[in-house]
């Protein structure tokens, strides 16, 4: 369990942690606290332990981590987080994706939105230097990786933030508040730049990832149609083929590489990345999105079941988008979800009716945070707004807040305020007192 | 019309239904193709070859490779059975741009297990001896299938046309999602000659698209008010320059610090009453005055 009991070095040792080893600290006056240091604990009988034996070189103290590239801990509950390549969902999610769960994306209708996020968390993964692993029944994973946003510098970041919001303001005038000024000095959804260190970083959508930076990246590729030649339609007693090789697939890679710590005199420790499309179309060979009584209705949470114990044992994160607007049977919707770890749900706007709608008109879909783990922890960090909308600008993809307008009396009609109780009722509950049935109450 | 389906290496979905076929748009199409020059692979499962090929004209006819199902379908006479036969449709075509149009996939939905013909279907759009060149025509009839089968279809194909028609007329509605608001939706109205050409015509005085619907009408709510709502300029002007109460402006900060000029202003005056208790002395003995 290397992955979830990561965190500080400190947690290890037992019994009277932290005044001695602020006594430690102080008295060595910020010195290298080597191992076994009787000289660096003045006045002090007890013994550092060491518990990184022959670290060396590396990284500050023997008793702390190595930290691994592109990772930090978490404050709420000290598992260790990557990011998922966009900071805004970092955000929602509590700070990042932690190392050994599962980040479901439940993909919108024609899968535009979902492959950009899919492409976003492996752009993250060159750029922080750990190994991908890529997996797909539809595209070549060589084109998915040939289709990655370019990152971006600091400075580059804000000229492409502030072209995103003169946009805006050309339409419609600053207002600056009057009577509510207080709430103007708010922080704004996304944080800048300047405020993470190198934990999040941003992309250029509208460019490609140069393919030196591809080409120095190392990862590993699994795509179906090359792995399965005959189109036997036998199947495997419990999973189905396609999924069986997969597994067997990424279990190799974590074993061979070493990341379940397997091989403790490797060099430097790197997380796996793994990123798999798609899962549970038909063209995984699972008939969970067509039939409505599938025949193997249990491979795909076989599978998940599975796949979520090999990255408990090993430092890998894993993002998996499934169209489940595909799928009839909502018994097997919620059992997905219920075997990830965290869910997020895209509903894009494209041939809907809520097109239409004008409290719409600016954003390209909704996004909903299904689910957050519990890691370590009684309680998660969910994020207080539940109306959460995005957007696909020129460059960059932002995740805002949607503001609901008031739910005014009958008297008073608004465009379709049918279709905004409508869907106000499907978002949850966090807005759903404003709209709440059809009839209004009349004092 | 044709200029959206000209891109290669797409699924196109022609959705007809029990209220209008689509099958003569399907000829119609496998005609203009033809035309071109190009040779057409057809898969025929629901009906015979020479009905297929009646009022095509016989340019487009030997231009036309028809691979028959129709003839056995259960695949009796050792063929591959169904899929076999449609993997094999590209094999003996020459190389360079090809078009497969499949009578219905349909039929071959109701003959094969979903996945397996999704898949078959992706991998002959991404054939390796017609490198992205082969564009698939695939006739549904949505009235058939449930919406699983139907959604898994249309998710693998890139331009969906929905067929329907109105007052004699044929409409397609064609429709290419594409990111960021940019997606094609785009209705043709025309008439299918007995040749099979396209006759397009302009749109007419049909509804537009029907999840528009209609507009409510409003009311107005500033109309029978007992009060006035609306601000004339000098009002206007007046209410802008009003301080705020929370306003921690300059004037509020002199007028507390130096509270002797704001005493001339505000005094309490107070006249003890007959029934007042003034009591000089203080029980607690903690005021310091």
């Amino acid at each position: 369990m290397a992955a979830l009991t990561t965190g500080f070095g400190r947690a290890r040792q037992g019994g009277a942690g932290d005044p001695r080893e602020y006594k430690a600290e102080t008295a060595a006056g910020g010195d290298k606290l080597g191992g076994g240091g009787g000289g660096g604990d003045r006045g002090c009988s007890f013994l550092r332990k060491v518990s990184v034996p022959g670290s060396g070189g590396g990284g500050g103290g023997g008793a702390r981590l190595r930290s691994i590239a592109g990772t930090r801990p978490s404050v709420q509950n000290g598992q260790l987080l990557v990011s998922a390549g966009l900071p805004a969902l970092d955000q929602l999610l509590g700070g990042g994706l932690a190392v050994g769960t599962l980040l479901l994306i439940e993909e919108d209708k024609y899968n535009i939105y979902s492959s950009l996020i899919f492409k976003y968390f492996l752009a993250e993964g060159i750029v922080c230097g750990h190994t991908l692993l890529v997996a797909s029944a539809k595209e070549d994973p060589g084109d998915i990786l040939q289709e990655l946003p370019e990152p971006l510098h600091d400075d580059n970041y804000k000229k492409v933030l502030d072209e995103g919001r003169s946009h805006k303001s050309q339409e419609e005038p600053e207002i600056s508040m009057k009577i509510a000024w207080r709430y103007q000095n708010l922080p704004q959804m996304e944080a800048g730049p300047g405020t993470s260190s190198r934990f999040g970083h941003y992309y250029d959508v509208s460019k490609r990832m140069s393919q030196e930076v591809i080409q120095s990246a190392k990862w590993h590729k699994f795509f179906l149609p090359e792995e399965i030649t005959s189109y036997a339609n036998v199947e495997s007693c419990a999973l189905n083929h396609g999924y069986t090789k997969l597994l067997h697939f990424i279990q190799r890679v974590i074993s061979e590489q070493g990341f379940d710590g397997s091989n403790p005199q490797k060099k430097q420790k790197n997380i796996l990345r793994i990123g798999i499309q798609s899962l549970g179309s038909p063209l995984w060979g699972d008939d969970i999105c067509c039939a409505d009584t599938p025949e193997h209705m249990h491979s795909l949470t076989r599978f998940l079941y599975v796949l979520r114990g090999l990255l408990r044992m090993s430092l890998s994160a894993c993002i998996i988008t499934v169209p489940s607007h595909l799928i009839q049977n909502k018994a097997v919707t919620s059992r997905i979800r219920n075997l990830s770890d965290t869910v997020v749900g895209l509903e894009s706007f494209i041939g809907s009716e809520k097109e239409a709608n004008s409290l719409y008109k600016d954003y390209h879909g909704l996004i909903h945070i299904h689910q957050i783990p519990r890691l370590n922890s009684l309680i998660c960090d969910v994020s207080d707004t539940k109306d959460l909308a995005f957007k696909l600008q020129r460059k960059v993809f932002t995740i805002e807040r949607l503001h609901l307008p008031p739910d005014l009396s009958d008297t008073v009609s608004r465009s379709s305020k049918r279709d905004l109780v409508e869907s106000a009722k499907q978002l949850s509950p966090g807005c759903g007192m404003m709209a709440g049935g059809k009839e209004h109450l009349d004092f | 019309m044709l200029q959206i389906l000209a891109s290669r290496g797409d699924l196109v979905l022609l959705r007809d239904s029990v209220e209008w076929e689509g099958r003569s748009l399907l000829k119609a199409l496998i005609r203009e193709v033809a035309l071109k020059g190009e040779q057409v692979q057809v898969l025929g499962c629901e009906v015979s070859e020479e009905v297929f090929r009646e009022g095509l004209d016989s340019d487009t006819n030997s231009r036309l490779v028809y691979h028959d199902v129709f003839r056995d379908p259960q695949g009796w006479t050792g063929n591959w059975g169904p899929l076999g036969i449609l993997r094999a449709c590209l094999r003996g075509a020459e190389p360079g741009p090809c078009t497969l149009a499949v009578d219905s996939l349909s039929w071959l939905l109701l003959h094969a297990p979903c996945s397996a013909l999704c898949q078959t279907l992706r991998a002959l759009g991404h054939d390796n001896s017609h490198p992205g060149r082969v564009r698939v025509l695939g006739l549904l009839h949505e009235d058939v299938h449930g919406p699983g089968p139907l959604g898994a279809l249309r998710s693998l194909a890139q331009i969906e046309v929905t067929v329907g028609g109105n007052l004699g007329f044929t409409t397609a509605q064609v429709f290419h999602p594409k990111p960021r608001h940019r997606s094609i939706e785009q209705t043709y109205w025309f008439s299918i000659l007995p040749n099979f050409s396209l006759e397009f015509h302009k749109e007419t005085l049909l509804e537009p698209r029907p999840h528009r619907g209609p507009q409510s009408p409003t009311v107005d709510a500033m109309a029978d008010l007992t009060f006035n709502v609306h601000l004339s300029k000098k009002e206007r002007e007046a209410r802008d320059t009003l301080a705020l109460p929370f306003h921690f402006s300059s004037e509020k900060q002199q007028s507390l610090l130096h509270p002797a000029l704001a005493s001339s202003t505000s005094q309490i005056f107070y006249e003890p009453d007959a029934d007042d208790y003034l009591d000089q002395e203080d029980p607690d003995d903690d005021l310091d005055i």
